[in-house]
């Protein structure tokens, strides 16, 4: 860093700050100023005196939940909520991880052409309405649905999915798969094909180049991926009201109701829990991240 | 170099399967000759003819559309400078901020940036003056900020690949920086800000959440108008919709596909004849491109704005407020009672005037809308415990009814009805009862009758439920004989108890999705109002057979015109009102909804009697002592703290 910039360079540079210039001001005031306000109404009760009950309410309100028994057990409504939403979107984010990645290795190493096509024929179905798509899940999985009239014409035992927690990993893996495809692919795409090859040709195995070479160098593809998945299907609530057959209360839905009831304040609460939460999980993945590429160097 | 090719193929094409699937379905269903989602009845092409009719859709299209592209273009503009200055911040410390503000919008749900960037805008529309806050340029605002971090953190993965030694090279030979990043980093990033074009494009068509809190007068987009649906039902009109898009779609990605061919045939010709390298040829293409899509990007967006702002002196507007599905738009070969006004008025009073008709899918959402203060509508139509809300709050105008003399059709029986006893505030629109729904193929006569069929152990697993707190608390409150406005919270907790009860033996909970629900047999009991059960029974299965009948006490329901307060135009609003009780029109708004119509006009006319046939007897209950069971059924007004209450016990059951 000692080294003093040249006129040149420094034309460059001031030229780069005045690209982010605009965005800087559109950050504050359409970004962090919004969020001011999220903050406010989620400490403040409905004369905007200052309080504390509506974060409290979100760790300590029980509800009574009934067991298998027949007995009835204490439990923290809202916390209970919240893990369910994470534990969905989690499995949901794994699956297309899982589904996504060797389609998007297979995608970059096809001919350009064709690389084409595949990104079009993945981006194709999210040009239709989300709620519509959705709806058209209902269809597919439901009891008396396309899928198992399939599997009955084949004589294949029936499943029961809707209304199950795996239709709503369905939906959401089907929801957000292209958010985990599309980065993963834009980053597999520019690996340079001779550090493969130079692997290869080292002794590496299939397995070993994709574990010591593909896999190191997708990370921040991988983790941009996560991020566009999980999000979304964090906050959802119209996939768990559609395919979850209305049983599956998210933190979503939560939420939802709150507002649609009037009660601005503990929604805001929510969000503002959920946003803390969230901000501090992607905040280690990055700290993580950020090491292991530079241990990598 | 790939050696399990085979198993590559068979792998995409799974994958491809599970992400069309669902488009099959609502290609076929599209060409559905009944209403239903989920029983195909026969070909037709009678959704594409409606579609074509409906011209509120075909706006919404459009709206969303020019939206689209618009917040699209911006903010790869935008991210994509963004993207640069982050990547060439020197201080780690900048650039992880930069990093951190840039994953705020993506961390925080759709509902939060959007009510957090509604409650901004109000508060600034106040700070000015403005009546209406939201508008086209809120809405493409909110568009563009959630957009841009998905364009960054598609260009910045990319910039970070790219050897910063090219730039540098570049201005080295003597290209000014500008020139550098046009000319080299922008063709090695392309396809990073292409991706993000894209997705951010793909993004802005398919949001619901952020649109819905930012929208304001007469600007519908198409996920609202779907989602205003779920009072009645999503029509395959829709899945038409979605098909056309597809083929539409599909063929301009064919057709830039075979013009890229083209381009590349042509290049690798200029190429062989001047030997300069094809990259560099494309290059300059690239950049060129990239401004004149600036260039197109920034004249829409002008464009658009002038229009949406041109309310030209001489055309009146009225902003109308409704329920989705509750309004006869001219779709096969109905009468478009909206445009009818429109010229009717033109013809009367010899002035233009402009209806913006929205929808919304709850009383709740409305009131939420309103009271936010940022829109400013002529006309609404709450159900009747939202107009007695509303009233006490200060948000109704009282009527001046010597520019509705056509309420002389509204008789006795629904006069003076506890949500506005002295008719001061409302005029009655249409009404129903509650009923339960059953398959007689199912179902034994002898379990009918009352609300313990929905209780009843034989039918576990084919019973549904509201999926809304109050109708679902309500139900089990008519079944137990409680007072279903009553402030005795322990009465609440019975309720709860009963459909904590219940619950074991429920399918599901729903709303709309009622109606594929019962159609398809899915599901054999469930409770919804009655003119929905002759939708749900014209789009049957061949093995189901739909049967009704009201449980003695049942809920009862108004839907009522009104003026809020922060109407424009109130004699507009009122002349308007007026029309819609007219004969003609309102018979075809009586035989879209098909609920029951408190218009004399309309029972009594003999046409539209011989239309509902026998349905009229189910539709229309007896008169006796109506207004009396109206009162002690309805859903009255509950204050804050019972709503909140009421809300606990409904997140009580649902984590069950």
């Amino acid at each position: 860093m000692t080294k003093k910039l040249t006129r040149k360079e420094q034309r460059g540079f001031r030229a780069d700050q005045l690209a982010l210039g605009p965005y800087s001001l559109w950050a504050v005031i359409f970004i962090l100023v919004p969020l001011v306000f999220v903050a406010y109404y989620a400490f403040t009760d409905n004369n905007f005196n200052f309080t504390l009950d509506n974060i409290m309410r979100f760790f300590t309100s029980t509800s009574q939940v009934l067991q298998d028994d027949g007995s009835s057990k204490e439990v923290y409504t809202y916390l209970v909520i919240f893990w369910r939403s994470l534990k969905l979107a989690v499995i949901s984010t794994l699956i297309c991880l899982v589904l996504a990645y060797p389609l998007a290795y297979i995608m970059a190493r096809a001919e350009a052409k064709v690389q084409k096509t595949f990104m079009t024929i993945i981006m194709i179905p999210m040009w239709m309405n989300f709620l519509i798509r959705t709806y058209a899940w209902m269809t597919i999985l439901q009891d008396t649905g396309i899928l198992n009239n399939f599997l009955g014409a084949l004589h294949i035992p029936l499943v029961h999915i809707i209304g199950t927690e795996g239709a709503v990993v369905i939906g959401m893996v089907y929801d957000y798969f292209p958010y985990m495809v599309l980065p993963l692919y834009s980053i597999m795409a520019k690996m340079d094909v001779k550090l493969l090859e130079a692997a290869r040709d080292l002794g590496c195995s299939s397995a070993g180049v994709l574990r010591r070479v593909v896999w190191p160098l997708s990370l921040p593809g991988v983790i941009n991926g996560i991020t566009m998945v999980l999000i979304p299907s964090i906050s959802t609530f119209y996939i768990s009201q559609k395919l979850g057959d209305g049983k599956f209360f998210l933190i979503g839905d939560a939420i939802e109701s709150q507002y649609v009831a009037n009660n601005l304040h503990f929604a805001a609460a929510m969000a503002f829990i959920l946003m803390v939460v969230l901000l501090a999980c992607m905040g280690a993945m990055q700290i993580l991240t950020n090491r292991h590429t530079e241990g990598g160097k | 170099m790939i050696p399990m090719k085979p198993m590559a193929k068979v792998y995409t094409a799974i994958i491809f399967l599970f992400l069309f699937a669902p488009i099959i379905i609502l290609l076929v269903f599209s060409f559905n000759s009944s209403n239903s989602l989920s029983v195909f009845s026969g070909f037709s092409l009678h959704w594409y003819k409606e579609l074509f009719h409906d011209t509120n859709t075909l706006a919404a299209l459009k709206n969303t559309l020019v939206l689209a592209l618009c917040a699209s273009i911006l903010s790869t503009i935008m991210g994509t400078a963004a993207a640069v200055g982050i990547n060439k911040l020197r201080s780690k410390y900048m650039q992880a901020a930069m990093n951190t503000v840039t994953n705020i919008p993506m961390v925080n749900p759709d509902i939060i940036t959007g009510i957090s960037l509604m409650l901004m805008f109000v508060f600034v529309g106040r700070l000015m003056g403005l009546g209406t806050s939201l508008n086209f340029w809120t809405m493409l605002i909110a568009h563009i900020t959630f957009c841009l971090p998905y364009v960054i953190l598609q260009v910045l993965p990319k910039l970070r690949q790219m050897d910063p030694a090219l730039p540098e090279a570049a201005q080295d030979l003597g290209c000014t920086p500008m020139r550098a990043f046009l000319k080299v980093e922008v063709p090695e990033i392309m396809p990073g800000i292409l991706s993000g074009l894209i997705m951010a494009f793909t993004l802005s068509l398919d949001d619901f959440v952020i649109s819905y809190f930012t929208a304001g007068n007469g600007f519908e987009t198409l996920p609202i108008r779907i989602y205003s649906m779920t009072k009645k039902t999503v029509t395959p009109k829709m899945y038409a919709l979605s098909t056309l898009i597809f083929f539409v779609v599909l063929a301009l990605l064919l057709i830039t596909n075979l013009m890229d061919d083209d381009e590349e045939a042509k290049a690798r010709r200029a190429e062989k004849k001047s030997k300069r390298s094809r990259k560099q040829y494309s290059l300059g293409n690239r950049g060129k491109e990239l401004i004149a899509a600036g260039v197109i990007a920034l004249a829409l967006v002008g464009v658009l704005g002038a229009s949406a702002l041109s309310n030209s002196g001489d055309t009146l507007e009225l902003n109308v407020y409704n329920w989705g599905e509750y309004i006869s738009e001219g779709a096969d070969g109905t009468l478009d009672t909206v445009k009818a006004f429109e010229q009717w008025y033109k013809e009367t009073y010899g002035q233009k005037v402009k209806v913006n008709y929205s929808t919304y899918a709850s009383n709740e959402d409305m009131y939420a809308k309103l009271k936010s203060g940022a829109v400013s509508y002529d006309i609404v139509v709450p159900s009747d415990y939202m107009i007695a809300r509303m009233k006490d709050e200060g948000m109704l105008l009282p009527l001046n009814f010597d520019n509705i003399p056509n309420y002389q059709y509204i008789t006795e029986d629904y006069r003076g009805l506890y949500y506005d006893p002295n008719d001061e505030y409302s005029i009655p629109y249409a009404y129903g009862i509650v009923g339960v729904i059953y398959n007689a193929n199912v179902v034994d006569e002898a379990d009918i009758g009352s609300w313990d069929l929905m209780w009843n152990e034989k039918y576990a697993g084919s019973i549904l439920q509201f999926n809304n707190s109050r109708d679902a608390l309500g139900t089990a409150m008519y079944k137990l004989g409680i007072d279903v406005n009553t402030t005795d919270k322990t009465q609440w907790d019975r309720a709860l108890a009963e459909l904590l009860k219940q619950r074991p033996l429920v399918k599901a909970y729903v709303m709309d999705e009622i109606f594929n629900a019962l159609e398809s047999g899915e599901a054999a009991i469930g409770a919804y109002y009655a003119g929905d059960y002759f939708t749900m029974m014209e789009a049957q299965a061949d093995d189901v057979d739909l049967q009704f009948y009201y449980p003695d006490e049942t809920n009862y329901f108004f839907d009522a015109m009104c003026i809020p307060s922060c109407c424009e135009n109130k004699e507009l609003a009122e002349i308007f009102i007026n029309f819609m009780l007219s004969e003609e029109i309102a018979i075809a708004n009586a035989e879209l909804i098909y609920y029951a119509c408190p218009n004399s006009l309309v029972y009594e006319n003999e046409d539209y009697q011989e239309y509902l046939g026998e349905d009229m007897e189910i539709l229309y209950p007896s008169m006796d002592g109506f207004a009396e069971k109206y009162n002690r059924f309805a859903y009255q007004n509950l204050s804050d703290d019972m709503l909140d209450y009421m809300n606990l016990l409904w997140e009580n059951l649902k984590i069950n």
